[in-house]
């Protein structure tokens, strides 16, 4: 690739001290949206949510409740159900995280550095195809949840992760189309290169293509298997779900790739949408300069991009304690009959007015 | 640096990780079964059948129109990629393109293959 | 020591081909058909791995896309619809004639398709596969992009009517099916 060996070296360390960070805050995830989901319903509810748990005599707002369900959930005996295809069992948890942190390693999560005479980006891993590759890999997902069912050797289990991975798969069109219309505006499949383009507030995704936007949230969720669209684990008809027979650490596995997969999709509605690590009406990439530190961009961006991605993780929260849950054929047709064509009116219609303003 | 370098890192962690995550149980939990505890869950009555039903044939219709409209939103993306260098001469292709599809689209919806009862 | 990044492609190219030989023979020896297609599944995606390590980017995305999140999960809908046991493979033989006449057009289609593509250009100034010339011209995916829709373009629109033909096919044997009454 025409680098040096030091440029190499660089490069390498860098990737791993950001690997690092990213893989340490990717595992913060569950344990603080488990108590989001605990705080944020007893807040509009009135009540008070678990807030006694703390570190001696500081209760930190009951956050600690996440570490204790942590512990105890881990030393839980493990039960397999008897009849269970043993070796996918084990095997369906490992599915499930892989991707999730795969994905998440493609996010920009803030402008590049110009540090020792090269250019770190602030993403773990950037390939050529750009987003195709979170596609690509998300993908995937739906194996952990297809083997831990089936392999359960239980009706809820099978019938659970039947729905939701047609479910998965549905929603995966619409999803994928939504994003379209952004790449013809910002002409590019680089994340980074699309959340440079929005440089200004009024060329942030949502304002240009507002229809994409309500699609990918709406497929953002359904992807998720999250309220409206959690029938996979609608608890009056199927109990938990796929996961109904897993217990212990193989659970919490099951919550890992789950919460990692809903912070990835919301760093990506906001990557696409909202600016990613553009703060409105201030250059971020010019903060290097003024400042004369290095870095502090990257830190001022990081910062930005977490508040967006924190207000949509806020938001299916928001939404699960709001809306009722759809029915499974309501489920099928919102898809099938009204985003995919919805979907494909936007692809065409953006790149109709595109062309007109930018060939004629 | 190869870009993939970084993939095969996170790809090895991410198998480490889940692989330790479902192996963690059995070292760390009590070991206590019994033939009650491990019966497949169904509400706390006996398992009356197993649980290897046929299923409906819905689901493979979603998966194999799945497998298709994917294709055609990977070639929207190609399209999409070369947008700005081949002007209203992609938009007509992509169009006589999605025109094709459409067709399709509209016999599926016209023989009811996306109602799901 | 620059040859390191090189290093690391080539061992990963061969590492790779191995795995895949190796998954590959599982998915044959193999006696339970969802563990079959668990192992295509690993084939399929280490099969994007190699295409990775050969610096074509845009097949390998596509190859994780297409085969390894799309047409496997069909394999595996199928297999758990039907819930065959694997007692009731066993009656599954193919015939040393049939499986030799398999093989043989196999690697017929295959010659035939290396020596159709063989010698095309890339039309890339000096026509070779460098990926640095691609990288210059705009990265991998970019370029095939371009291809595609100018020089391949009749392909190109063939394959919305290969897809029509498809969706069709497919409505047409689910619903010859649905007319009896479906085990819900």
């Amino acid at each position: 690739m025409g680098l040096t060996a030091d440029e190499f070296t660089i490069q390498f360390i860098a990737t791993l001290i950001k690997f690092a960070i990213v893989a340490g805050l990717l595992l913060q995830i569950p344990p603080l949206m488990v108590w989001a989901e605990r705080r944020i319903p007893a807040m509009m509810q009135r009540r008070k949510g678990p807030n006694r748990v703390g570190i001696f005599k500081w209760r930190i707002y009951g956050l600690m409740q996440s570490l204790a369900d942590t512990i105890k959930l881990i030393f839980k005996e493990e039960v397999v159900p008897e009849g269970a295809q043993k070796a996918f069992y084990h095997l369906a948890p490992v599915f499930s995280v892989f991707p999730a942190f795969l994905i998440a390693m493609a996010i920009p999560y803030g402008p590049d550095i110009h540090a020792f005479g090269t250019i770190i980006p602030l993403s773990v891993i950037r390939v050529d195809v750009g987003f195709l590759f979170i596609f690509a890999v998300s993908s995937l997902a739906v194996y952990g949840i297809t083997i831990a069912g089936w392999a359960s050797n239980n009706k809820y289990s099978l019938l659970g992760s039947l729905r939701a991975s047609a479910q998965m798969i549905s929603y995966e069109i619409p999803l994928g189309m939504s994003l379209i219309p952004p790449v013809l505006i910002y002409g590019s499949l680089d994340l980074n290169k699309i959340v440079e383009a929005q440089n200004h507030f009024w060329k942030w995704g949502v304002f240009l293509s507002p229809l994409s936007f309500v699609l990918f949230l709406i497929a953002m969720f359904a992807e998720t298997n999250r309220a409206p669209f959690d029938l996979a684990e609608a608890e009056g008809e199927l109990v938990a779900g796929f996961h109904t027979e897993y217990t212990s650490a193989k659970f919490a596995a099951f919550f890992l790739g789950e919460y990692v997969g809903m912070f990835v999709l919301s760093c990506l509605a906001s990557t696409m949408f909202f600016g990613g690590w553009q703060i409105p009406f201030i250059d971020v990439q010019k903060l290097d300069e003024l400042t004369g530190f290095i870095g502090v961009s990257a830190i001022f961006g990081h910062v930005t991009l977490m508040l967006k991605a924190t207000f949509f993780m806020w938001l299916y929260v928001w939404v699960r304690w709001t809306v009722p849950r759809f029915r499974y054929d309501q489920l099928m047709s919102l898809g099938w009959k009204y985003m995919i064509p919805l979907g494909l009116v936007n692809v065409v219609l953006t790149a109709v007015v595109l062309a007109a303003v930018r060939f004629s | 640096m190869n870009p993939y370098i970084p993939v095969l890192i996170v790809l090895i962690f991410g198998l480490t990780l889940g692989a330790i995550l479902s192996a963690l149980a059995a070292f760390l939990g009590p070991r206590n079964p019994r033939p009650e505890k491990s019966d497949p869950y169904e509400c706390g009555v006996p398992k009356v059948t197993n649980a290897n039903e046929k299923m409906s044939v819905k689901f493979y219709l979603t998966a194999i129109l799945f497998i298709l409209f994917d294709i055609e939103t990977i070639f929207l993306y190609l399209w999409a990629k070369a947008f700005p260098q081949l002007g209203w001469f992609g938009v007509i292709e992509i169009m006589v393109f999605m025109v094709i599809l459409v067709a399709g689209y509209i016999y599926v919806l016209k023989r009811g293959a996306l109602e799901w009862d | 020591m620059p040859d390191f990044s090189i290093l690391i492609t080539h061992g990963v190219f061969h590492l790779f081909a191995a795995l895949i030989t190796l998954c590959s023979l599982m998915v044959v020896v193999s006696k339970h058909p969802v563990k079959s297609a668990v192992f295509l599944v690993v084939d399929l995606f280490l099969l994007a791995g190699l295409y990775a390590s050969l610096d074509s980017h845009f097949v390998a995305a596509i190859q994780v896309l297409v085969y390894a999140g799309a047409i496997l999960v069909l394999f595996l809908f199928v297999i758990m619809l039907l819930n065959l046991q694997p007692e009731e493979l066993k009656g599954l033989k193919f015939s040393a004639v049939e499986a030799g006449t398999l093989v043989i057009s196999l690697i017929g289609f295959l010659i035939t398709i290396v020596t159709a593509f063989k010698g095309d250009q890339t039309g890339l100034g000096d026509g070779s596969l460098d990926p640095a010339a691609i990288e210059t011209a705009g990265g991998n995916t970019y370029v095939v992009a371009m291809k595609l829709l100018t020089n391949y373009i009749w392909p190109f629109e063939l394959a919305s009517i290969l897809i029509l033909m498809a969706i069709v096919a497919a409505i047409v044997i689910a619903k010859k099916d649905q007319k009896k009454p479906a085990a819900q």
